[in-house]
């Protein structure tokens, strides 16, 4: 059995994730603001978990000007769809085990 | 690290709610583009009989028509592209109109103000049936603005084609424009 996976693990980080995933590959991602209210984070909270699951390759951040505003758009990659897969997997045997 | 399995099943729990949100955001935007799609029709109707008397009766149903063709299209190539012909959703649209063409023509020969206010109150039921199902919005949208046709139908007087294009042509215009945004 794999372990947990210590970048997907952290609570913000996890709901992103989880936000994130429950999209098709084919989307366009969700929007930092979205994210902001699907997670309850701050701005700043946010932002650091983003570069935080980035780092790790399991999701790729967009900024862009939309209509002269900015627009940041986060979208989950491959590696970061199995390792969510992953650590779901690991939760539900840790419960299935009880 | 060490979890334990109440703390995985709130994680998962956790999960679970953020995927329902996230599905039923994506719900609300592609409904909320034929709620604003549909909102532009009734106002185009309503308005059109409001000026031009003539244009009630059967004629409105080309108007409707329109409508039904956009919500098609929309399904087809916006919401799900790539997806085949919503066939339910024609069956649907065929269901209701038949439903109230025999209720407003056949059994109760409506006359043209209880055809007016009925129409639009028959569809917003089913706004508020689904809304059972696919979120509270639904719901509030079918009943509000069932309440709102209701209240004109028995006060605005003559100006009642006028309220109508205001709550069913307006009104679904802002209900789509706020339900981008739940």
């Amino acid at each position: 059995m794999d372990g947990p996976d210590e970048v997907i693990h952290q609570p913000i980080r996890l709901r992103v994730m989880a936000a994130l995933t429950a999209l098709d590959s084919k989307e366009e991602g969700l929007d930092f603001a979205r994210l902001k209210g699907l997670t309850g984070a701050t701005d700043g909270n946010l932002g650091a978990h983003l570069d935080h699951l980035a780092r790790a390759g399991y999701v790729e951040v967009t900024k862009a000007f939309v209509a002269r505003r900015p627009r940041t758009t986060v979208k989950a990659s491959a590696a970061g769809r199995a390792a969510f897969a992953r650590h779901v997997a690991f939760l539900k045997v840790i419960i299935a085990g009880t | 690290m060490t979890i334990r399995s109440d703390e995985a099943a709130r994680m998962l729990a956790d999960v679970d709610g953020v995927v329902a949100k996230v599905k039923q955001s994506r719900l609300y935007r592609s409904a909320a583009l034929i709620i604003i799609l549909w909102g532009v029709v009734n106002l185009a109707r309503e308005t059109l009989i409001a000026v031009a008397p003539a244009w009630f009766g059967p004629r409105w149903f080309l108007i409707d028509a329109i409508g039904v063709a956009g919500t098609l299209a929309l399904l087809r190539w916006v919401v799900e592209p790539g997806a085949r012909l919503p066939v339910r959703t024609l069956a649907a649209f065929c269901l209701f109109y038949a439903f109230g063409w025999v209720w407003s023509n056949l059994l109760g020969q409506f006359g043209p103000r209880e055809s007016m206010g009925f129409w639009p109150t028959l569809f917003l039921f089913g706004y508020a049936v689904a809304g059972l199902w696919f979120g509270w919005a639904f719901t509030a949208i079918g009943l509000g603005l069932t309440a709102l046709i209701l209240i004109g139908y028995v006060w605005s007087g003559a100006a009642f084609p006028l309220w109508l294009a205001a709550v069913s042509g307006g009104g679904f215009i802002l209900c789509g424009l706020w339900m981008r945004r739940a």
